[in-house]
């Protein structure tokens, strides 16, 4: 989580004093996405090493996983204090930006965790 | 542009820099990557590195980045004796090469040799026709030998092909308001918001247009910028707030008489009004 | 069925780890290789460098129409779009269709040619080596049950129909391995990952854009484009901005 907390940290204000009008500084908004596709990235995979070593399987590994989505996305949402429209479009690219590209990375460090620890 | 984070960061790099600590590598990495111009602070420090043949090996491939940096910034300071030998290291390095060759021909630009300076752009041009500093050099050219109407050719004809390069549109509009070709400035200006809306200094200097331009649709659309301005800018920005206050009374005067929606501008401009007083007090 | 297979912690050792690991650094290998085959630049064309300018600024007209006068916007709106000779206006003969032009320029077909090989040799290759190698292995079981569909894609390379599905075979961990690492290598090999290939193959069906169909899709874009100009609203929240200085 540490790790996460820094990677936001870099998150920058990007349209300050705008907030309801929507216009956004391009640069810092793809900024603050890829911050968050990094997120996510870096906590699917670990997630992944953790559910193999527990040896979660079946359902409960998937549950994990949307688990620890789940409270990314809160997590983001209180770095962003709340105020999401003056960070991103909208509430869909942090609850939902990289959940699918996650997923297969979720799929592949469990898989190989769970191996090496629990099959063989 | 620069953030003021980043600008942050140069100075105390900078500081630190003056006072002997580490980091100069940084430092001119950093200068290098804003495209800042402390041409001076480069020279001294980049020739302190390539000047100790150990420091500058330690660099690898990043020591021939760092003599171009400074063979400009020589060139910028008019030591043309430094820029010379930096330059000749290179072509030793990268005989033929196109970047090399740009700088020979600012070198000679340098040295003032202008009709030599603009061959040399030219040929480079025919090879490249794409090379976009060659094209900038060359506007900037005719502006520093006081061709003004030749400087906007120039950059006409670069801006016609790239027609997304906002600081061509800036120097374009800045040549124009010197000109004092407002409704040209104007475009530019808008061109400048239309790239980057967040930024308040394109909408202050569209607001100064539009005023200078006079009428008043103009002067009614001026205050809305300056208003923006004001806005983006938190209300930091002493020439927005007068600019309100010019705004509201030329507007007064034309439409004397006429008063139909004084009522809300008029607090706009009290309010800029004391806003005013308390920056000054 | 039901009982569970015993595999060989051999098989781990020799086969699903360096498997993986293998992976990674051919990820990581392609990233350089990649970097250094795109060194070389050569001179583009001069209409293409000038339909992507055209490009970028009618998108920025879009995006920021609202905050220039409406005369302003009008005016720009008509020199991009305008039947005759706009900026973004394709005439109709003129927009050739991409094959056609692929054909008539071979220094284009080339340069397809490498960026796909560089993309399809490595991949045949790994896949050649993991094949030879690696073949007929059970090297993994996923820890979820899967229906009996998935056979084909998990047990790739062994015909066993009374294994479970959940088990993996080397040739299909491969695969999984292809496209679960996509996540590591944006991680470790910063932003611009040249190794996304599941895109890149998307891609090559499409074979390039069409500079013409973009230009046409951004005049649509800015046709459709609505002028509200938003500078009035700025008057109102300069004045709130003001009184809260004031204060």
């Amino acid at each position: 989580m540490a790790v996460h907390d820094d990677v936001n940290g870099s998150t920058e204000k990007s349209n300050s004093g705008m907030d309801e009008l929507l216009t956004f500084n391009a640069e810092n908004m793809q900024n603050n996405m890829k911050v968050i596709y990094y997120s996510r990235t870096f906590l699917s995979i670990i997630s992944g090493a953790i559910a193999g070593i527990l040896g979660f399987t079946g359902l409960m590994g998937f549950i994990f996983y949307f688990l620890v989505m789940a409270i990314t996305s809160v997590a983001l949402a209180a770095k962003a204090s709340f105020s999401i429209h003056s960070y991103f479009n909208s509430w869909n690219c942090i609850i939902f930006d990289g959940f699918l590209g996650g997923l297969m990375s979720f799929v592949l460090f469990w898989t190989f965790a769970y191996d090496i620890v629990h099959i063989f | 542009m620069v953030t003021r984070t980043e600008e942050e960061e140069v100075n105390r790099l900078e500081n630190q820099v003056e006072n002997g600590g580490g980091g100069v590598w940084e430092y001119l990495c950093l200068v290098h990557k804003l495209k800042l111009r402390r041409s001076d602070m480069v020279l001294k420090h980049g020739l302190s590195i390539l000047n100790d043949s150990k420091k500058r090996s330690a660099l690898g491939p990043e020591e021939w980045t760092l003599y171009e940096q400074v063979a400009v910034a020589a060139m910028d300071c008019q030591s043309i004796d430094v820029a010379k030998d930096c330059i000749k290291v290179l072509q030793r390095k990268f005989p033929g090469s196109k970047r090399v060759g740009r700088l020979e021909a600012m070198l000679l630009e340098a040295r003032g040799l202008w009709s030599e300076a603009e061959n040399a752009y030219s040929s480079l041009l025919e090879e490249n026709p794409f090379d976009q500093v060659v094209h900038k050099r060359r506007a900037a050219m005719a502006k520093a030998q006081g061709n003004i109407s030749a400087a906007i050719d120039w950059l006409n004809k670069y801006l016609d092909l790239f027609m997304a390069d906002h600081e061509a549109w800036r120097e374009l509009a800045e040549i124009y308001v010197s000109l004092q070709m407002y409704k040209q400035a104007a475009f530019c200006y808008e061109e400048l918001i239309l790239s980057q809306p967040t930024v308040p200094l394109y909408h202050l200097a569209y607001a100064d247009v539009i005023y200078t331009l006079g009428g008043l649709e103009n002067l009614q659309t001026a205050k809305k910028y300056y208003a923006s301005t004001i806005d983006l800018t938190g209300g930091k920005s002493t020439r927005a707030l007068f600019g309100i206050c010019l705004c509201t009374s030329a507007i007064g005067q034309l439409t004397k008489g006429r008063s139909k929606e004084d009522k809300e501008s008029s607090e706009l401009q009290s309010l800029s009004a004391m806003a005013l007083e308390i920056d000054f007090n | 069925m039901a009982e569970d297979l015993v595999l060989d912690t051999a098989i781990r050792d020799w086969v699903l780890i360096p498997l993986s690991v293998v992976m990674v650094l051919i990820g990581v290998l392609r990233y350089f290789v990649s970097k250094l085959m795109k060194g070389s630049s050569q001179v583009p064309d001069p209409k293409i460098v000038k339909e992507g300018q055209v490009i970028i600024r009618a998108r920025n007209l879009r995006a920021g129409a609202n905050y220039i006068p409406a005369k302003s916007f009008r005016a720009r709106k008509a020199y991009y779009s305008n039947e005759e000779n706009g900026l973004l206006h394709v005439p109709k003969g003129q927009a050739q269709n991409p094959q056609a032009q692929m054909f008539s320029d071979p220094n284009m077909a080339m340069d397809m040619m490498k960026k796909n090989l560089s993309m399809i040799i490595p991949q045949t290759l790994t896949f050649a080596w993991v094949n030879f190698f690696f073949s007929g292995f059970v090297a993994a079981k996923i820890p979820f049950p899967l229906t009996q569909r998935f056979r084909a894609m998990l047990q790739n390379g062994i015909d066993l129909s009374t294994v479970d599905v959940s088990y993996v075979s080397s040739r299909s961990w491969y695969f999984l391995n292809l496209f679960g690492l996509r996540g590591l290598f944006s991680l470790i090999l910063g932003e611009e990952n040249a190794t996304d290939d599941t895109q890149r193959m998307m891609q090559m069906s499409g074979f390039g854009m069409d500079p013409s169909k973009t230009l046409g899709a951004e005049k649509d874009g800015l046709d459709i484009v609505q002028h509200e100009w938003a500078l009035p609203k700025f008057e109102q929240r300069a004045e709130a901005v003001l009184r809260k200085l004031v204060k």
